[in-house]
């Protein structure tokens, strides 16, 4: 009972918090921040369910990503189309993509299934600049030569008025993804298909002995973890009112959602989430807040913007030697060793 | 005629640079079973330290070397000291940490280096013959010779020597290696160290005809990374091959192929994706056989 | 509107039990809040706030400041400091563009110990706040959007790139924030739908174009032309301009092959349009790519009339090039601080004391340092040309300018004007040769002038894209 107490309480301060003080208190600087921590977020959810949760390693999942952004610009753009059910055409997209790609995924496997979805994130830059005409999406690609007008990135007139800018529109645009997302992600994992996925992954031949479809498990793997890449690259148009492609290629980011899925944990539901933060939020604190003397050494801000990768890096390495499974996996772990020996000091006077 | 072979020389060329990094990115994975997403940074690190050295009026040849020496204690100590303590953790993290380097690495050159465009002298004259209107470059036959070089130095030390004997013992299984007193750590050591050195070569030689910054290393890296998995990850041979293979592909399409003009990527990862469809462990890669 | 935001707000939510378990937390959250309260007063949304608040909104005889906030326009003007931002890429592929940033720092360094800049008879520091975008567009978004609502500076200056601030012109457009001397030469600052963005000194794209093609015509009226271009934005000016100069005259345009703007290696491209038998080689591209392109050219034998991209003037960049580099043409318009002949010159040498004054780390003679330089002193006399301190007034002083000359090394005897019709300032240049023997530029001929043609020089789908 109490701890259902607690629970509630704990949701319920989350809501106000991200419901409503960050989106009505702070300027559009941080609204966005936290809007593209969502976006992360929910990419690196979709990445977990395919890697963490089914096994296969992709560090492509900026190409999906891409197309979920461009899909969106083009219809905001070209075609006046407002925000959400451009969501759908590019879930839809995403997902027809991402089990086209699923297929050749199943004889590929490990690193090499790696490097041909890195090749994947390589090419989508280079792909779209030849064949997306440039009259249809001005806000698209490697070169895009405009910005997505304010009044396309409007709140429609349907949402309550305490949304009245376009940086609250995209900060509760994508926290209501994010939760979807989260929900759907729970449902997801514990459901048959769920299981199955986790079979696929810890013994294939196994799950196939038990009756598993292996191949239909993994292809609809692929897909489903596309859909949120793709999902996410929309909300990434309402956040930087563009889409850029140069960000889809090689080492961005598809190795932002890996290192997110990495720093959360993977395989658990909230882990990408909190590791999406951890990465947005860190790399901020890191060019702003970075103290800007060290000792003797003078950092000036040509240095500190160079300087902090090399921060992020090594503090990534750190995390890695003392949480290997992730801020949610380790406290997992942490707090259920703390709670055996809580329980065994407890229970060793009574047995004396 | 001549220009096709003219661009062949071209694409050996660079071929030989994505062969060596793929080269070293191959004795990593078979020592540690490590993807290596730092080795492009620790080669743009000691690329930067030949410039330091040839700044200070050392000569090219000696500053190459200096840089290949500590880049080979380098690549040993990163084993060491970051890669050792995490050796039995998941991939997934190992890939992780070889991006904190990657990330660090990179950032580090640049602070300490400065972010400016240097330019680094060539280790040889800059000549370029024209037999019968074929344009070869004193860049290619130089990269080409090392990459020859760096195999045949290779092949010797790994199957005419003890240590060689020890190296693929532990590569192909560190476990029984081990049991028959091969000092593991120390080959696995080895590997990284001398992925280092042979990274440093190429990034030292590469780099001085273009002229060197922070983003020198990464378009290379990833035609390296296509290199390595069309190869094979587990094969020298195959990353030598095919990262000639994948020189020469880039180029040609450049030339011929203008319906993927702009888009030259497409062919190597084509590439990669019809290989491996067939031969899941690349071309010249050794299969593992699953137990069930 | 936001004095009230904590009291009504408090009382909506309706009070359901469980609510109340939360009202701690939330409470003690509020009590914070209150003390920073959202300022949403710089918003397009409420039309109705920015026609009727408070203050009338300026006119403006240029640009049309009808979506203007009027109690915005001084922001980021406290006291005697004035605010402006810059977003640059300070690391990654283009991380060379930083010595822009070192040339600006050292202006403003200079230019602040002397007292300041004098706008309206009263003297203002001014402070540069600098961010890193690495040449990502979606970054310098996110950069500017801090620039202006987190930093509240009052403009933005030499933001660096033709994607990048193209990515932000509705921004800037519907914030009323000017963009002063973007960093680029492209020739969508025209675009009139944009009013608040304005080029820097760099020569239009086709401008360049059209100073090679009045070159060829005179010296070589049978060129057949290669071209390499980026394939993006930038590099597309040179090509469109390009194709559309040569039209109707007896130069040619033989072969053109673009490059991956996100690297540098060109050297297969190069190799083709050497083997194509054109006489004449037009490079459309940028830092790295620019010597690889000459280094291939020489590899191959290749002794065209080669042109280069004016962002390529860069003492480093022509060292780089090598033998391939003697004898290209391009064009600035500043003097080159690598010519020892302009040692004597006074600009030149208060440049070099003050740079290395300020920016010791900087070399002095590097062209892309000059440049940064050169901008900073622009932005100064754009100010100082202003009649108020206000955005309006000063983007308007911006986009009325009248003969600006002696600002950082421009060049003696030209002058950098702008008009109701004409919204290019880099029109006077000068053509010059690299000789490589002597490591500097040397000028051919005396200084174009083409001011108030770009528009009409420009295809005109590309001026308004």
């Amino acid at each position: 009972m109490i701890r259902f107490a607690i629970a509630i309480a704990l949701v319920i301060a989350a809501a106000y918090l991200f419901g409503w003080y960050i989106p009505q208190f702070y300027e559009s600087t941080t609204t966005y921040l936290w809007a593209e921590a969502f976006y992360i977020g929910v990419a690196a959810m979709g990445l977990n369910l395919l890697t963490g949760y089914n096994g296969q390693v992709s560090i492509g999942h900026g190409a999906f990503f891409g197309l979920g952004m461009y899909t969106t610009a083009i219809l905001m753009e070209s075609h006046d189309w407002p925000f959400l059910p451009t969501l759908f055409v590019a879930a839809a997209l995403a997902f027809v993509v991402g089990v086209l790609v699923g297929f050749p995924a199943l004889r590929v496997k490990g690193l090499y299934l790696a490097l041909v979805t890195l090749g994947l994130a390589a090419l989508f830059p280079q792909l779209t600049n030849r064949f997306v005409p440039r009259d249809l999406c001005k806000t698209c690609g490697t070169s895009q030569v405009g910005e997505l007008a304010r009044v396309k990135l409007l709140p429609p007139s349907w949402t309550p008025t305490f949304i009245h800018q376009p940086d609250q529109w995209a900060y509760y645009a994508t926290l209501t993804i994010a939760v979807v997302g989260i929900v759907v992600l729970a449902l997801l994992v514990r459901s048959r298909f769920g299981r199955a996925l986790i079979a696929v992954r810890d013994h294939e031949a196994a799950a196939e002995t038990v009756g598993i479809n292996v191949a239909r498990v993994k292809v609809l793997a692929f897909a489903t973890s596309a859909v949120y890449a793709g999902v996410a690259g929309s909300c990434f148009v309402l956040v930087n009112r563009l889409a850029n492609a140069s960000s889809v290629s090689t080492f961005q980011l598809s190795i932002e959602f890996l290192v997110a899925v990495v720093i959360g944990g993977t395989a658990t539901v909230f882990g990408p989430m909190l590791g999406g933060f951890v990465f947005v939020f860190s790399n901020r604190w890191i060019s702003e807040s970075f103290p800007s003397r060290l000792l003797f050494w003078h950092i000036n801000d040509s240095i500190k913007s160079l300087l902090s990768p090399a921060i992020f890096g090594i503090g990534l390495i750190l995390l890695m030697y003392v949480l290997p499974e992730g801020i949610v996996g380790g406290g997992r772990r942490v707090g259920a060793t703390a709670l055996r020996r809580l329980r065994r000091r407890v229970s060793a006077p009574a047995a004396t | 005629m001549s220009l096709f072979l003219t661009q062949l020389m071209i694409g050996i060329g660079s071929g030989a640079v994505y062969a060596s990094l793929a080269l070293a990115l191959v004795l990593v994975f078979r020592t540690t079973g490590i993807l290596n997403f730092a080795q492009g940074e620790m080669a743009l690190y000691s690329t930067y330290l030949v410039w330091f050295f040839t700044e200070r009026s050392v000569p090219v040849w000696i500053a190459i070397l200096l840089a290949m020496a500590i880049s080979f204690v380098g690549g040993a100590a990163i084993e060491r000291i970051l890669i050792r303590p995490v050796e039995q953790a998941s991939p997934l993290v190992l890939v992780i940490v070889t991006i904190g380097m990657f990330l660090a690495i990179n950032s580090i050159a640049q602070v300490q280096f400065g972010n400016d465009i240097k330019l680094l002298p060539r280790a040889y004259p800059n000549k370029t013959w024209l037999p019968g209107n074929v344009q070869i470059s004193s860049d290619t036959l130089v990269l080409v010779g090392v990459l020859i070089a760096e195999c045949l130095i290779l092949y010797l030390v790994l199957n005419r020597t003890k240590i060689g004997l020890a190296f693929r013992a532990v590569a192909s299984n560190a476990e029984s290696s081990r049991l028959v007193g091969v000092p593991v750590g120390r080959m696995l050591m080895l590997g990284w160290a001398m992925a280092a050195a042979i990274g440093a070569l190429a990034g030292a030689l590469v780099i001085a005809p273009v002229g060197l910054q922070g983003a020198s290393m990464q378009q290379i890296l990833v035609y390296a990374f296509a290199a390595a998995a069309l190869g094979g990850f587990d094969s020298p041979v195959g990353a030598v091959v095919a990262g000639l293979i994948v020189g020469v592909v880039g180029t040609m399409t450049t030339q011929y192929l203008h319906v993927v003009h702009d888009i030259e990527l497409v062919v190597p990862f084509g590439l990669i994706l019809v290989v491996l469809l067939f031969r899941p462990a690349g071309l010249f890669g050794t299969t593992r056989v699953e137990r069930v | 509107m936001n004095s009230d935001v904590c009291e009504p707000r408090l009382s909506k939510p309706r009070m359901r039990p469980l609510r109340v378990v939360a009202l701690g937390a939330a409470l003690a959250l509020l009590v914070a809040a209150c003390g920073s309260g959202r300022n949403d007063t710089k918003g397009t949304t409420d039309t109705t706030a920015a026609g009727g608040g408070g203050g009338s909104t300026p006119t403006s005889s240029v640009i049309d400041t009808s979506q203007c906030d009027s109690s915005t326009l001084t922001e980021g003007i406290t006291g005697n400091t004035i605010k402006i931002g810059t977003s640059l890429p300070l690391s990654g592929t283009y991380a060379a563009f930083s010595g822009i940033l070192q040339g600006e720092s050292a202006y403003f360094s200079y230019i602040n110990s002397l007292g300041g800049v004098t706008v309206a008879g009263k003297k203002y520091q001014i402070k540069l706040v600098s961010k890193d975008d690495a040449y990502d567009a979606a970054r310098t978004s996110t950069n500017v959007n801090a620039l202006i609502n987190s930093d509240k500076v009052f403009a933005l200056f030499n933001n660096v790139g033709t994607k990048n601030n193209l990515g932000i012109r509705e921004t800037v457009n519907s914030d009323c924030i000017p963009n002063l001397l973007i960093a680029s030469g492209a020739v969508q600052w025209g675009n009139p739908k944009y009013p608040w963005m304005l080029g820097s000194e760099l020569v239009p794209y086709p401008l360049e174009m059209q100073e090679f093609v009045d070159y060829l015509k005179k010296n070589k009226p049978n060129a057949k032309i290669a071209l390499l271009y980026a394939n993006d934005d930038f590099g597309q000016s040179y090509q469109e301009s390009l194709q559309q100069l040569v039209k109707g005259t007896t130069l040619s345009l033989v072969k053109q092959e673009s490059y991956n703007s996100e690297g540098s290696d060109v050297k297969a491209q190069v190799t083709d349009l050497a083997a194509s038998k054109a006489d004449t080689f037009v490079i459309g591209a940028t830092l790295l790519a620019c010597p690889a392109a000459m280094n291939a050219a020489h590899d191959a034998g290749w002794k065209p009339v080669t042109y280069m991209s004016g962002t390529c003037v860069s003492k480093l960049l022509f060292a780089a090039g090598g033998d391939g580099a003697d004898g290209v043409l391009t064009v600035t318009p500043l003097l080159d601080p690598a010519d020892p002949t302009n040692a004597s010159n006074a600009a030149i040498a208060l440049y070099k004391a003050q740079v290395a004054k300020y920016q010791p780390k900087a070399d002095s003679s590097d062209g892309i340092v000059a440049y940064g330089w050169s901008t900073a002193a622009t932005l100064q006399k754009i100010l100082e040309a202003s009649p108020k301190l206000d955005r309006v007034s000063v983007m308007e002083t911006a986009r009325t300018l009248k003969g600006i000359s002696g600002a950082g090394l421009q060049l003696p005897g030209s002058t950098w004007s702008t008009s109701k019709a004409d919204w290019f300032l880099g029109e006077d240049f000068q053509l010059v040769k690299y000789n490589k023997a002597a490591g500097h530029t040397e000028a051919i001929g005396t200084i174009t002038s083409l001011d108030g043609k770009t528009a009409a020089l420009s295809p005109s789908a590309l001026l308004n894209s």
